[in-house]
């Protein structure tokens, strides 16, 4: 850590600022070309630069889940391709060498200047289709890799002096779904990574190879000294934070327990986080791959900082995670299925992790966000007749769900799941049904659907759409309906994540909470997302806080009064006041006199 | 200001007025015959707007020998610029507003279109939508995507809304239905109802303001432009009054956000047009200049003040627009959904603060010391070290001319703070430290610079830069250097930039089409509906245009295209005549794969082109004041001072300061040194050369060639 003090801090501050505006430009450029809704929407994806000697340097504005990763798969670039030369890029979604998981397809790009490798652009990007048996991304029903069917590409080159390896994009096209949109796709991320080569090639050009190394180091050392800080301010201590992925019968019909040991040693600054203590690999798609395991918990760690940390290899050196091999929660082993594993266990990880800190008192920690995605976050396929019956498949993301109340701010309204906490883009209604044949008859905010607390969790919504004139399917992995986000300190937890089937007459079928769907027109899918949990106990919650939520639709008056020991009255002018004697009242009873 | 009094006009001379009322002061630009401009300023008066306008024309006035009268009898045109709207929002002064919507969405204004800046920080408060639930009404009715109805209007709902929404106070409403822009009937006949019921109250429909796909931000538009009807149309009418009172019988046009003017009736019944038009002003008055002192070219424009820079970018002439503009942060804010000049704005100026963070990192803002206390140069009490401190400490302000002499700096207490705040902790030199300042400063710039140019695939190296503001001049040079530029032009007008180009407006109108088709299966018949109907909009815009000026309007069209299933569009110009003439669409597909490339690196030859956005824009000049020259330097050129000024080659350098009696035009001056004028301060590195221009501008060559 005494680098930094040789290179020169003015450099340092400029050279940083440069970086991150190549990883954003590389961002910008995945974003407005990609072509399924998965990246130009829902931003399922993450631009980074690693050193050539594996350290991830900076990942600005990516998606969290992919925070951590990306310099495994340089290594698995480095010892399969010692002959890798400027002009090649690399194709690699295999997530036994250091991928999330197969629907991932990442396009790695050596930077050499002056014939010397210096960086690897790096550019991930979940993909619409990725070949598996089932139309859906997710296969959670999959119990190891020759169930789940899709194509793995343990980093393979596919572009040589700049033009693509052609066998891989016929593979590709041959058995990839909607293979246009693919090809698209891959398009899009090769051509963020190469926006990244261009750029990053300049700034060797303009400060040198070695001043750019040292830069590294510094840089390196100057984001451990942040995140120094934020540990030595922490109090001492272990905690054990506990919690359940939902059951889900035929797969994991006990659900998936889990387990996050955290030692925090404030004079070392050091973070332990250990995962081992958890059941082997499920047979089903749920097991983390190493990456995501890696990532939920530092994700976890990261969220309840107060102050913003860069996250780079210098950060992460103040955490150490701790995983074993064949456990679900670990490092899954050929042929364990992992297809699920940026999602559903990821997000109870990120949960369980940020409301364990909760555990060192009042002011730390986070309450647990909203979790799975149901078909409000579900893959659509079908057959357009207004395209002459195309197929289509991909993701939307017309649902809210509630982002978990903190220490001093209530929950993100428009939340998503830990996983990518309020970072995705919206559908819009009229894009949607204009790219699909669907119509969707609802997107709803939902009273009492929050959990309580003095800072509350954001509410959940309901959804509810259809095809428009031929059969589709939906595919979704709900969770969060048995277990739903908890509060913490006292504060209350939220809405069950919930799904069923409208038939044309109005009535309601239960729906398995995983599965894929086949709706006729007329029938409607209609889910209710989780909100997210509360933070703090709700007789504590600011009375003009919880007259807004009134006011707002958010909190019926009933609840208000019973759960938050709050009088609010609705004027005909849909005004609200606080009745503060009643109030008074309320609260003494309520609360023992603690208000 | 403005150099050497001309003399009066011949009786019969005609003038042009801008005026641009801004939150503090009221600037006014007159152009008389002679191409000569006139600036003057005074504090705004927002009780009746007309008092600071009276004001700022009087001391105009003045130096041509006329009162305020004579001065508007003699005026043709008079453009009126005004941040009331923008601030009435700001300051959340519009009217009470309800939201008219399609029934099963009720949280499309709260849930915007989703995202978010730091996900991993939660302290962030989710932002309020822009009409509270209580004043959102759902709406039975259901048009489907190809503009056929699905469930029929329920016009009882319309009428029970109508009467909660008068009851709950509200002055305007606002109607965004899903799909009106397919099939408008279901708005139509609600604004039927609303009106049958209460006909005073102002109503905005979607379709018709704003007839975009998306209904988030048609929806946005809808209800700011309804909330901001009562009081705009108050606000315009009584500058017509107040005008027309004192003997003005000219064209009075107000300046809309996409750099162009309006009829002062077609802005009263859609203000939103006249929303975020103050910035969208500076870049006219530049392109101005640099057509007169550099010749045609891409153009850069910076517009440095105190607490912000705001960047925006003329390509090809053409001042380059968007429909992201956000009132407030983006995601957090108010989308407005028109098409508006693009300016990118960050916090960063002269009052910055710099500060070391906890891992022993320079950073500068976004934190200002603003006008109180103030840089600690300033003498107000204030000590933290700001860019305008840094820039002192370099000795490239002279502490007495500030503001043309009207402030004096206290240069030991700016080298203080910079030693205090930068030096010490860092282990700089003073002169380091305030250099370092600058260069961090420079690179929040560059990188706002870069977004709006290299990001959309505009080549920064092929592009002048021009710096107005008042701070433009202290680091223009620097940036164009990073950024390759090789040109630099700090406009004669640099320091009322904004003010300045409303004299050069236009009047523009735009219309937007959403009509999806694509380079595969082109329905020829569509497209020409498409294109008839955005001609005869403009037609019926230009046939209210006073005079010849609707026969003088020039066309020109343009479709923002896509791959299949990507989102976000690139705009190509397209001929309207070969479009319709039936010819394969070859050239617009071939038009668009260059701009995918250009912009993003990869194109796809032969993949199919879907066009989303069909736009018309119809130009009428109004003609423009030419530029005078400069006049003559009175007396003799007078001989540059020398001061000590640090520049990174140099070090410590005796460094000449001219002055404004010593900058004639034709003089050229190599870098190191520093132009001083009374309201903008150019500094010129080593290694750069200035060079005056006939209108009194500098040109700036920063590449060092020639020597």
């Amino acid at each position: 850590m005494s680098a930094t003090t040789e290179f020169d801090p003015i450099l340092l501050a400029v050279m940083a600022n440069r970086l991150d505006g190549i990883v954003r430009e590389m961002t910008n450029t995945l974003l407005r070309t990609g072509r399924s809704a998965i990246l130009n929407t829902a931003r399922d994806f993450s631009c980074s630069i690693v050193t050539a000697d594996n350290r991830l340097l900076s990942a600005a504005e990516g998606l969290p889940i992919h925070i951590v990763g990306s310099q495994y798969l340089t290594e698995a670039m480095d010892e399969l391709h010692p002959d890798a030369r400027k002009g090649d890029a690399f194709l690699h979604n295999d997530p036994y060498h250091g991928n999330t998981h197969h629907a991932d397809h990442t396009i790695l790009v050596p930077v050499f200047c002056g014939g010397e490798h210096v960086f690897t652009a790096v550019a991930k990007a979940h993909q619409a289709d990725c070949g598996n048996g089932q139309p859906t991304t997710y296969a959670a029903y999959a119990k190891d890799i020759y169930e789940e069917g899709a194509l793995n590409f343990p980093c393979v080159r596919v572009q040589r002096d700049y033009e693509h390896v052609d066998d891989v994009i016929r593979m590709c096209r041959a058995r990839i779904r909607v293979p246009d949109q693919w090809y698209g796709d891959y398009l899009a991320t090769l051509g963020a990574a190469r926006i990244g080569e261009r750029r990053l090639e300049d700034l060797v050009a303009r400060y040198g190879v070695e001043a750019v190394r040292s830069f590294c180091d510094a840089w390196f050392d100057y984001s451990e000294r942040l995140m120094v800080r934020e540990l030595r301010e922490l109090p001492a201590g272990r905690l054990v934070g506990t919690g359940r992925h939902d059951p889900v019968p035929g797969l994991v019909p006990d659900g998936i327990p889990l387990r996050v040991e955290i030692a925090i040693d404030p004079g070392e600054a050091m973070v332990d986080v250990d995962l081992r203590d958890n059941i082997d690999c499920v047979p089903a798609g749920f097991n983390e791959s190493r990456a995501c395991a890696i990532s939920s918990v530092i994700i976890g760690v990261f969220n309840q900082l107060p102050r913003p940390v860069p996250h780079n290899e210098g950060s992460f050196r103040r955490i150490r995670v701790h995983l074993r091999e064949n456990c679900v929660a670990g490092i899954p082993l050929h042929p364990t299925c992992c297809s699920v594993a940026t999602t559903n266990v990821a997000d109870r990880l990120i949960n369980i992790t940020q409301s364990a800190f909760a555990g060192l008192g009042d002011g730390y920690g986070l309450a647990e966000g909203a979790v799975g995605s149901g078909p409000g976050f579900g893959v659509i396929s079908g057959a357009d007749a207004r395209r002459g019956d195309a197929s289509y498949i991909n993701q939307v993301y017309f649902a809210s769900s509630g982002g978990p109340g903190a220490p001093s701010e209530d929950g993100w309204l428009f939340y998503g799941i830990p996983v990518c906490a309020g970072l995705m883009y919206r559908d819009s209604i009229e894009v949607a049904e204009q790219k699909y044949p669907i119509v969707i008859d609802e997107v709803r905010l939902l009273p009492d659907s929050e959990g309580a607390g003095r800072f509350r969790g954001a509410p959940g919504s309901r959804v509810r759409f259809g095809p428009a004139d031929r059969p589709m399917t939906v595919a979704y992995v709900i969770d969060g309906h048995h277990d739903p986000p908890r509060g913490v300190l006292g504060g209350g937890d939220a809405q069950p994540h919930d799904v069923v089937r409208r038939t044309a007459d109005g009535a309601e079928h239960e729906l398995p909470k995983v599965g894929a769907v086949q709706l006729v027109p007329g029938e409607t899918v209609v889910s209710v997302t989780n909100g997210g949990g509360g933070y703090g106990p709700p007789s504590e919650r600011d009375p003009e806080r919880v007259r807004r939520d009134v006011e707002a639709g958010y909190v019926s008056p009933g609840r208000a009064a019973e759960v938050y020991g709050v009088a609010v009255l609705r004027r005909a002018d849909g005004r609200c006041a606080v009745d503060a004697e009643a109030t008074a009242r309320l609260r003494h009873d309520d609360s023992g006199g603690a208000a | 200001m403005g150099g050497a009094v001309s003399p009066v006009p011949a009786t019969g001379a005609s003038y042009r007025i801008a005026v641009d009322t801004g939150g503090t002061f009221t600037d006014v630009v007159l152009a008389g015959g002679d191409g000569r401009l006139r600036f003057a300023k005074a504090l705004t008066t927002p009780a009746r707007m007309f008092d600071g306008c009276r004001e700022a024309l009087r001391v105009a006035g003045e130096e041509l020998g006329l009162t305020v009268d004579e001065l508007l009898a003699a005026t043709d045109l008079f453009v009126y610029a005004t941040t009331r709207a923008t601030n009435a929002i700001i300051e959340r002064t519009t009217a009470p507003t309800a939201f008219f919507t399609t029934e099963g969405f009720p949280d499309v204004l709260a849930l915007r279109e989703g995202g978010k800046m730091e996900p991993f920080n939660f302290a962030i408060p989710y932002p309020d939508p822009y009409v509270p639930r209580r004043l959102t009404f759902e709406i039975g009715g259901r048009i489907d995507a190809q503009g056929a109805e699905r469930r029929p209007l329920d016009e009882d709902a319309v009428r029970r809304a109508t009467e909660a929404a008068r009851r709950a106070g509200v002055e305007a409403i606002g109607v965004c239905l899903l799909w009106s822009i397919a099939a408008p009937a279901h708005e139509l006949r609600v604004r039927e109802l609303v009106h049958e019921a209460w006909p005073d109250v102002a109503v905005t429909l979607s379709h018709e303001l704003n007839p975009t796909i998306r209904e988030y931000r048609r929806a946005s538009s809808t209800v700011i432009d309804a909330s901001l009807k009562p009081l705009m149309q108050e606000h315009l009418n009584a500058i017509g009054d107040d005008l027309a009172a004192r003997g003005f019988a000219g064209e009075l046009v107000v300046v809309t956000s996409v750099g162009g003017c309006l009829h002062v009736g077609e802005v009263a019944e859609r203000p939103l047009h006249s929303v975020g038009s103050g910035p969208a002003m500076g870049p006219l008055g530049a392109r101005r200049y640099a057509e007169e002192d550099l010749g045609a070219g891409d153009l850069i424009v910076c517009d440095a003040g105190g607490t912000s820079f705001d960047v925006s970018l003329i390509e090809g002439g053409v001042v380059k627009t968007t429909r992201e503009t956000w009132l407030g942060p983006r995601f957090m804010g108010h989308i407005t959904g028109l098409s508006s000049v693009e300016v990118t704005s960050i916090g960063a100026g002269g009052g910055s603060i710099a500060w070391i963070d906890a891992g022993g990192l320079l950073r500068v803002g976004p934190q200002s010391a603003g006008a109180v206390p103030g840089p600690a140069c300033y003498g107000r009490g204030g000590e933290a070290a700001t860019v305008t401190d840094a820039a002192v400490a370099l000795g490239y302000f002279d502490p007495a001319y500030f503001l043309g002499g009207r402030m004096t700096l206290d240069p030991e207490a700016a080298r203080a703070a910079v030693r205090r705040a930068v030096g010490e902790p860092l282990g700089l030199s003073e002169e380091r430290a305030a250099w370092a300042i600058l260069a961090i400063a420079n690179e929040a710039m560059i990188a706002a610079i870069r977004e709006i140019t290299v990001n959309q695939g505009v080549d920064p190296r092929e592009c002048a830069l021009v710096a107005g503001g008042g701070a433009g001049g202290l680091n223009a040079a620097v940036l164009a250097r990073e950024l390759g530029c090789a040109t630099v032009l700090v406009p004669k007008a640099a320091g009322t930039l904004s003010a300045c180009g409303a004299q050069f407006a236009d009047v523009v109108a735009e219309v937007s089409v959403s009509r999806y088709l694509t380079t595969e299966d082109f329905e020829l018949a569509a497209a020409r509906t498409v294109l008839d109907g955005i001609d005869e909009r403009l037609a019926a815009f230009a046939a209210r245009l006073p005079g010849d000026m609707g026969d003088r309007a020039a066309r020109s069209y343009a479709v923002e295209a896509r791959y299949p299933y990507q989102v976000w569009e690139l705009e190509v110009p397209v001929e309207r005549d070969r479009i319709v003439s039936g010819e394969p669409l070859d050239w617009l597909a071939e038009r668009f794969h260059d701009a995918h490339e250009r912009t993003f690196a990869v194109r796809e030859p032969g993949q199919v082109v879907e066009l989303q956005y069909w736009k018309g824009r119809l130009t009428a000049p109004l003609d423009a004041p030419r530029l005078g020259a400069a006049g003559p330097a009175d007396g003799e050129p007078a001989a540059p001072a020398a001061r000590d000024c640090y520049f990174e080659e140099t070090g410590v350098v005796a460094t000449p300061c001219y002055g404004p009696a010593a900058l004639a035009p034709g003089l050229t001056i190599e870098g190191p040194a520093i132009l001083e004028e009374p309201i903008t301060t150019v500094v010129v590195p080593p290694g750069c050369r200035a060079t005056v221009t006939p209108l009194g501008s500098f040109a700036i060559d920063v590449t060092g060639a020639g020597r």
